[in-house]
């Protein structure tokens, strides 16, 4: 069994696990609507100022819900000695680390799904106008975000306050990432040109991160 | 020299050189803290040492 | 003798500059435009110069850590990073002062600032994750992984000066433009402050190396204690 297919079956495993309850895919959604309910509070925008605000408001709403969902990856090992189990396995550390990037970022792209379905109701917006183009900036970015969720969840696991530690160390490595989705985000629904610069940034964060993941997980996860 | 914008530069300078001194303070702090809890642990081994073993 | 060589470091570096103060007042010539304001950049480059190196070099021993195991090597990352994240905030706040007077604002997001931003959010999050390990090989281990990561964002911070254009000036120091960007006497002034700044800094991590090591004294002693 190649690395790819070790990552596969354990994506398999946890998706499996997660359809079954639904946990981390219902707090997360219903995070991700509530986060666009405050706003839609908070900001009494018009039609063009919410144009200029909406990839922020989308990529904040999902980094947000996006820690609910890798905070579980790794946590869903602990009990019984699951992690344990799966690193004396034949199962290399950094098939476990993508395995688990791989069910978050799917579980994630879910919840983005349901956030600009909502999103377009609460904001009045046709978010449909480079459907793919999006469709790409969102798989790109979640997996950005998921890779280092997955990584960093894994070295926070036995960590004191470890809810706390996660975002507070995961969160200023994302902005770059963060960036560069909403910039792009931002041009896609509002109907202008592809922008190169922005796409180069994505695409290096996510090939940068996701080897340093690959390169660092036997380290972050074996004693 | 130019002295246009004096104040500006010399807090620039001040503040330079507090967030260098407010390090060295916080090293020293530690150095003392941890200078103490040596102390305290070396006593402590050495009572524990000098305390015949109850049987 | 360490003792002695971090108290020399320490003279030195700051005598070095010291002296040089007597150069940057009264010798240097006055830039155009700026007024008095300018002579920050004797703090403000030197500065991000030696905080930058300070967190690459600090990865460097953390791979060492990594591949010898010895903690000699993490105590070196750990302070050499903790040092070099004091002068991230010495460059961020003069900077911040300079740009007061001459952009009008204390702060702007432009890509260079926020990515050096970004590495002092990140380096400081390098230090709570270390204070929230007790064990200290796992917490050589992770921390080293970190710093690994960290390091993607220096490399960011130290090309994103050339790679975008905006605010803030572009590179000046003829390492990096091949000449005729900055007065000669000026850039040896900033390469005379980055010398004292290094002696300094080599010279703090020396004290805080001798720290970690009088804590894991502490630890080991206390495991001793209560066997």
């Amino acid at each position: 069994m190649n690395a790819f297919s070790q990552a596969l079956s354990i994506a398999r495993k946890d998706l499996a696990i997660e359809l079954r309850t639904k946990e981390s895919l219902n707090s997360a959604g219903a995070f991700a609507v509530v986060i666009l309910l405050l706003f839609s509070f908070a900001f009494d925008l018009s039609p063009e100022e919410t144009k200029d605000i909406s990839g922020g408001l989308l990529w904040l709403c999902f980094s947000f819900a996006g820690a609910l969902v890798f905070n579980r990856g790794f946590a869903r090992e602990m009990p019984n000695e699951c992690l344990d189990a799966l690193l004396s396995s034949p199962l290399s550390a950094a098939s476990l680390v993508i395995g688990k990037a791989i069910t978050s970022a799917l579980l994630l792209l879910v919840v983005e799904a349901i956030s600009f379905f909502v999103y377009g109701i609460f904001y009045d917006t046709n978010w449909l106008k480079q459907p793919w183009s999006l469709l790409a900036v969102c798989v790109f970015a979640t997996w950005g975000i998921c890779v280092i969720g997955s990584v960093f969840g894994a070295l926070t696991i036995n960590l004191r306050l470890r809810e706390l530690m996660l975002p507070v160390i995961i969160y200023p490595l994302l902005i770059p990432l963060l960036i560069a989705s909403i910039e792009m985000t931002n041009l896609f629904l509002t109907n202008q040109a592809f922008n190169f610069m922005w796409l180069r940034v994505l695409l290096v964060f996510d090939i940068v991160f996701t080897c340093l993941a690959v390169a660092l997980a036997e380290i972050i996860l074996v004693n | 020299m130019d002295t246009r914008n004096l104040t500006f530069m010399f807090y620039g300078f001040l503040a330079a050189w507090a967030i260098i001194l407010i390090y060295v303070g916080t090293l020293v702090r530690r150095g003392s803290k941890l200078k103490r809890e040596l102390e305290d642990v070396k006593r402590l081994l050495s009572a524990k040492e000098s305390t015949p073993p109850r049987l | 003798m360490r003792d002695k060589l971090t108290y020399v470091l320490l003279a030195a570096g700051a005598l070095f500059f010291f002296f040089n103060l007597h150069g940057i007042f009264d010798v240097l010539p006055d830039e155009a435009a700026q007024g008095a304001i300018y002579r920050i950049m004797y703090l403000h480059i030197p500065a991000g110069i030696t905080c930058l190196t300070g967190f690459f070099i600090g990865m460097i021993f953390s791979i060492g850590y990594l591949t010898t195991g010895k903690l000699a090597f993490d105590a070196a990352s750990a302070s050499i990073n903790e040092v070099a994240l004091v002068f991230a905030f010495m460059n961020v706040v003069t900077g911040s002062i300079w740009a007061r007077i001459i952009w009008g604002i204390w702060w702007t997001w432009d890509p260079r600032l926020t990515a050096m931003f970004v590495c002092l959010l990140i380096y400081v999050g390098y230090l709570l994750l270390r204070q929230a390990i007790d064990e200290p090989t796992r917490r050589g281990r992770l921390s080293a992984a970190f710093s690994i990561f960290g390091t993607v964002d220096v490399v960011v911070v130290w090309k994103s000066i050339e790679w975008f254009r905006t605010q803030h000036p572009g590179p000046v120091l003829d390492v990096r433009t091949g000449g005729g960007h900055i007065d000669p006497a000026m850039q040896s002034m900033i390469f005379r402050d980055l010398f004292a700044f290094l002696l300094i800094a080599a010279a703090l991590v020396l004290i805080r190396m001798k720290q970690e090591e009088n804590a894991r004294e502490i630890d080991a002693l206390r495991r001793l204690a209560h066997a």
